[in-house]
This record gives C-alpha cells, sequence and structure tokens, in this order.
C-alpha cells in the first residue's frame, strides 16, 4: 500500500531578508505514513511540528528534500480534495454562522451546497454544535471555534485529516468528545496525521508515533514497540534464593508479593534471569513487558542530551 | 463557484471592515462640508446670485467628484491590499487553501470581491454625480457608461497595484506606495503644468505610472451642452484597453509571486 504522506530528506531553513541569519526549523527529516492509520506527530514548542505541517499542506515550501501527500507534490488540487485540515489556532471569518461558513468552504471544496443541508446538520451534531446555527462565529467560545474547526475538516469526507492541536482550547469533556470523534473516524479507516501536547489522550488512538526535537526527528515507530522497547520485565517467580538475589538480580528490584517474589528487570537480561530461575529450581509464574507511558517515552526523547537519532 | 465564493465573501467582509467604514464616514464628512456652500448658493434668488451660480457651481462640482473619485482609488487599493492581508493576518487564508483552491484563484476572488465592493461605490458615485447636477442646477449630458465603465477600470488598477504590493510587503506600506503613484501619476501626466523635474523623468514616470488622468472619467463628465466633447470609440477602447492590461499586468505580477510565498498567520 502507498504512503499516505512521505517526507523525504525535508530541510527547512528560514532565512532573514538582509541578513546571514539562518535558523533550521527541520533537518532532514523521513518519514512515511501508511493509509488507515492514525499517526501522532509529537515535540516540543518550537520543535518544528507545525512547520511540517505547513510544508505537508503546501503553505510553506521546503529548503531541500521532497513531499509527497497522496503521491502528489502537497498543494496539489487532487491531493487537497481528499484531505481535511484543521491548523492549530482555527480563525475564520467572524461574521458567518456555522451553517453558512461550512457551506462557504463546500463552495471552495468545488462543490454545490444547495442539498448540503442535512450533511451540514449531521456535521454539526457531531461536534455538538446544533442549537448555535444562528449564532455568529464572532460569538463563539474558544473550545466552538474548535468544534467547527473540526467539523469544516471533515466536510468533504476527506482520506486525510491534519490536525494540528484539535484539543486545545476545550474542556476535558470537549477533549474526550473528540477523541471519541478521531476514534470514530479511524474505525472508518480515515487516515488521520494529528500533533498534540496531550499525550495521554495521544497515547489512546494513535498508531504510529513521529517525534521530532529542535527540527530532528528523534523518534518514530508503531506505538506499541515504541512504548514496550527499551523497558522492564516484571517477573513473578514463587521465590528467589539469597544466591541470585545477590547475583543475577544484584540491583534490582524485588518485592515481596501474594504468589511470591516480583522481580522487575532490563528487558535485555529476562532470558538470562527466567533461565537462572529456572536453573535454581524456581518456579516462573509470569513475565509481563512493562510499557512506557507515551509522556515518558516524549520526555526521554526530549530531553536526551544531543536530541537526534 | 469558487471565485463566486471567494468574491462574496470578500465582499461581505469589505462591508464589515471597520477602517473602510471610518475611511467611507470621513468622505462623507468631507462631502457634506462641500456641499454646504451649493447648497447656500441655490437657496438664494436674484440676478447676483445666479450669475455666482454659474460661475461657481461648475468648479465645484467638478472639484467634488474629483474628490471622490480620488478617493475611489484609494479605497479600491486599501481595499485590496486588507482583503488580502486581513486574510493572512487572522489566519482563514490557512482553511480557505487547504480546500482545493489555488493561490492565483484566491487572489482573483479577492480582486473580484473588490470590485464588486467599487460597483456599488460607482453607483453611489454616479447618483451622487446626478445629484449635485441637479442642485446646481445643470443636467449631466456624458452617457452614463462611461461614467461607469472608466471609474471601475481606474479602480481595477488600483484593487490590482493594492494586491501586488501586499503581496511581498504590509498593506500600511503598500498603500502609501499607491498614495505616492497616484500623486505621482497626475504630477507627470501630460496636462500637468508642473516643470520641476527633468522631461527625461517625467516621461519615464508616465510610462511606468498608471496614467490616472487618461482613466478619468472627469474627461468625459460634461454638465452642460455647451462644454460637451465628443470621443471617437476608438478613444474610449484605447484608453480601456490600456487599463485593463495596466491592471492585468499588476495582477499577474501579483499572482506570480504569490505562488511562492510561505503562507502563515502573520
Amino acid at each position: 500500500m502507498s504512503a499516505v504522506i512521505e517526507f523525504q530528506h525535508v530541510t527547512k531553513i528560514y532565512k532573514r531578508m538582509f541578513s546571514e541569519e539562518k535558523l533550521a526549523a527541520l533537518s532532514d527529516v523521513s518519514f512515511e505514513m501508511p493509509p488507515g492509520q492514525v499517526c501522532a506527530f509529537l515535540g516540543p514548542n518550537g520543535a518544528g511540528k507545525t512547520t511540517s505541517i505547513s510544508m505537508l499542506m503546501g503553505f510553506f515550501f521546503p529548503t531541500s528534500g521532497k513531499i509527497r501527500v497522496f503521491g502528489k507534490p502537497p498543494g496539489d488540487m487532487l491531493a487537497k480534495e481528499q484531505l481535511g485540515f484543521l491548523p492549530e489556532n482555527f480563525a475564520f471569518h467572524k461574521f458567518l454562522t456555522a451553517p453558512k461558513l461550512l457551506r462557504f468552504h463546500l463552495q471552495l471544496a468545488g462543490r454545490n451546497p444547495a442539498n448540503a443541508g442535512n450533511l451540514i446538520a449531521d456535521l454539526l451534531n457531531k461536534v455538538k454544535l446544533n442549537g448555535y446555527e444562528n449564532l455568529k462565529i464572532g460569538r463563539y467560545s474558544r473550545g466552538m471555534v474548535q468544534r467547527i474547526g473540526i467539523a469544516q475538516a471533515l466536510l468533504c469526507d476527506p482520506k486525510l485529516i491534519v490536525l494540528d492541536e484539535p484539543t486545545s482550547g476545550l474542556d476535558p469533556a470537549g477533549r474526550r468528545e473528540v477523541l471519541q470523534l478521531l476514534a470514530q473516524l479511524k474505525a472508518e479507516g480515515k487516515t488521520i496525521f494529528l500533533s498534540s501536547h496531550i499525550l495521554p489522550e495521544v497515547e489512546q488512538i494513535a498508531d504510529h508515533v513521529i517525534i521530532i526535537n529542535r527540527g530532528k526527528m528523534v523518534r518514530s515507530g508503531r506505538l506499541q514497540d515504541l512504548l514496550a522497547s527499551g523497558g522492564q520485565v516484571e517477573i513473578v517467580a514463587d521465590r528467589v534464593p539469597p544466591e541470585l538475589a545477590q547475583g543475577v538480580f544484584r540491583g534490582a528490584l524485588l518485592e515481596s508479593v501474594q504468589q511470591g517474589v516480583r522481580v522487575l528487570v532490563e528487558a535485555a537480561r529476562k532470558r538470562e534471569a527466567v533461565e537462572a530461575l529456572w536453573a535454581a529450581g524456581c518456579d516462573v509464574i509470569a513475565m509481563t513487558p512493562q510499557r512506557n507511558t507515551l509522556e515518558e517515552l516524549f520526555l526521554k526523547e526530549v530531553d536526551r542530551p544531543g536530541g537526534a537519532q | 463557484m469558487k471565485l463566486r465564493a471567494i468574491a462574496l465573501n470578500t465582499f461581505s467582509s469589505l462591508l464589515r471592515n471597520k477602517i473602510i467604514i471610518v475611511f467611507c464616514a470621513g468622505c462623507v464628512c468631507v462631502l457634506l462640508l462641500m456641499l454646504t456652500p451649493l447648497l447656500v448658493l441655490r437657496n438664494g434668488r436674484g440676478a447676483q446670485n445666479a450669475e455666482m451660480m454659474q460661475m461657481a457651481v461648475l468648479p465645484l462640482i467638478a472639484s467634488m467628484m474629483q474628490f471622490i473619485s480620488g478617493f475611489g482609488s484609494l479605497l479600491a487599493a486599501w481595499a485590496a491590499a486588507d482583503a488580502v492581508a486581513g486574510e493572512m493576518r487572522s489566519g482563514t487564508i490557512l482553511a480557505m487553501l487547504a480546500r482545493p483552491v489555488r493561490r492565483w484563484e484566491f487572489l482573483l476572488g479577492k480582486f473580484l470581491g473588490v470590485q464588486l465592493m467599487m460597483f456599488v461605490f460607482v453607483l453611489i458615485m454616479l447618483g451622487l454625480n446626478y445629484l449635485l447636477a441637479w442642485i446646481g442646477g445643470a443636467s449631466i449630458q456624458t452617457n452614463p457608461w462611461v461614467l461607469i465603465v472608466y471609474p471601475m477600470v481606474r479602480y481595477m488598477i488600483y484593487s490590482a497595484l493594492g494586491i501586488l504590493l501586499v503581496t511581498v510587503m504590509h498593506p500600511i506600506l503598500a498603500f502609501c506606495i499607491v498614495l505616492v503613484t497616484m500623486i505621482g501619476a497626475g504630477l507627470v501626466a501630460p496636462g500637468n503644468a508642473e516643470t520641476f523635474m527633468p522631461d527625461w523623468l517625467r516621461t519615464g514616470l508616465f510610462y511606468v505610472f498608471p496614467s490616472s488622468n487618461l482613466l478619468s472619467e472627469t474627461r468625459f463628465l460634461t454638465i452642460t451642452r455647451a462644454t460637451l466633447r465628443a470621443a471617437v470609440w476608438t478613444d474610449h477602447a484605447i484608453a480601456l484597453v490600456y487599463g485593463l492590461d495596466y491592471a492585468l499586468v499588476c495582477f499577474l505580477l501579483a499572482a506570480w509571486i504569490f505562488r511562492s510565498r510561505s503562507l502563515s498567520r502573520d
């Protein structure tokens, strides 16, 4: 299956006019995103997320490297027809009401808004904005603006949805609703490219994670693999003889539990540990990989000296 | 459909634009002040007053129309510059260009929206022409299409120039440059008696600046039959084609620059 989004050695350098000053916003970033997945694009403030998304949408142009969306260059009309986009801090024409805004965007997409009454009503219902049809967007709260932004991103049934901070400005209930909506879209087979700072929420829906820091990609892969890798393994045995506690398990965390003894060892040493227990005649009751949380992984990667891979 | 949507949206935005509303309110105030002597003269009776009326009314109407017409050019430039810059300032451009809309389509939609507003302005100006002539006790003999098409073409030039400049600079700076261009075009026009600049500079600037005088409908604005000036259709065609060509060049340049411009929320 061909990738929906491809970044190939993309570099973006900002130059100040009439000055030699240069700022590398992105350096040699490469990744691919297969269809039907939710990809979380993570990074601290100033890492280059919005620059990447802007290049993906064709608003900025890379200094070097190649970007493809549905196999086409960013900004291509055919690619844009299959794409829904929610920018960070979304802004709308404040004098419009939600139905008028959605009709306007339908017209921009080249569709006839005359028979779109049901579609618009459904979308407003989906983002819980029904009942506010006559209220001008200028009078909306921050959360309502975000919801109408999501509604317009979903307007033309896009195959790829690019969301830059979709839950910012929403209260916890609003965030949960957006997450449920994203989960529903994922179930419908949509591809979602998502940038967010709220990592526990991202962890609930993402299949794939890309972490960038200071313009460089520091980690990328399937969320399951990333969270499991590099962690620890919990081994529960009926007992741990003192010679093993002083030997193989020296320095490891040992604690008594109902079934026996719980030991936490590095994932790389799990085979050695289990074989030692068996050799000592102990019964291994359970062995469970300890998952990192996405937040732990993110902080570890971002705080790592040097930053990039 | 896309162009129509952008144009109508731009038109709606411009009607709500506070700067343009203040701009227009200022213009109306100046017009009302200029109207006062005309109304005073009209109110007076007697032979002496009738003579004064003859002497004062036509220059007064001409200066008022020139003022409105010049104001329209500035309004067209500002509206066009702000229509594009406003979308970038607010960030609404990002949502619009995320749709299958080409950048030149966006600019053309904006341009058409501004022309729609200027058309309304021209119609108001036309009505005002007739009103002023009526107050002055005269009648307009010029064909109305001249009073509509000429200013429209001139406003196209200034709005295209505004769009061109705003693709590379701040709208206020763009507006200032348009203002300087307007003044410069007036100074280097062939009929102008000012001779403080050398001929080579004057000629050069004449070719660079839009020839507003050529496109001035006041050339044809004849209030009485006695001053009727005949113009053959080729005169009109040349003047209008010149104006449209100037606007087209400015617009194409703007589209060319805009296609490679980075877009972000300013």
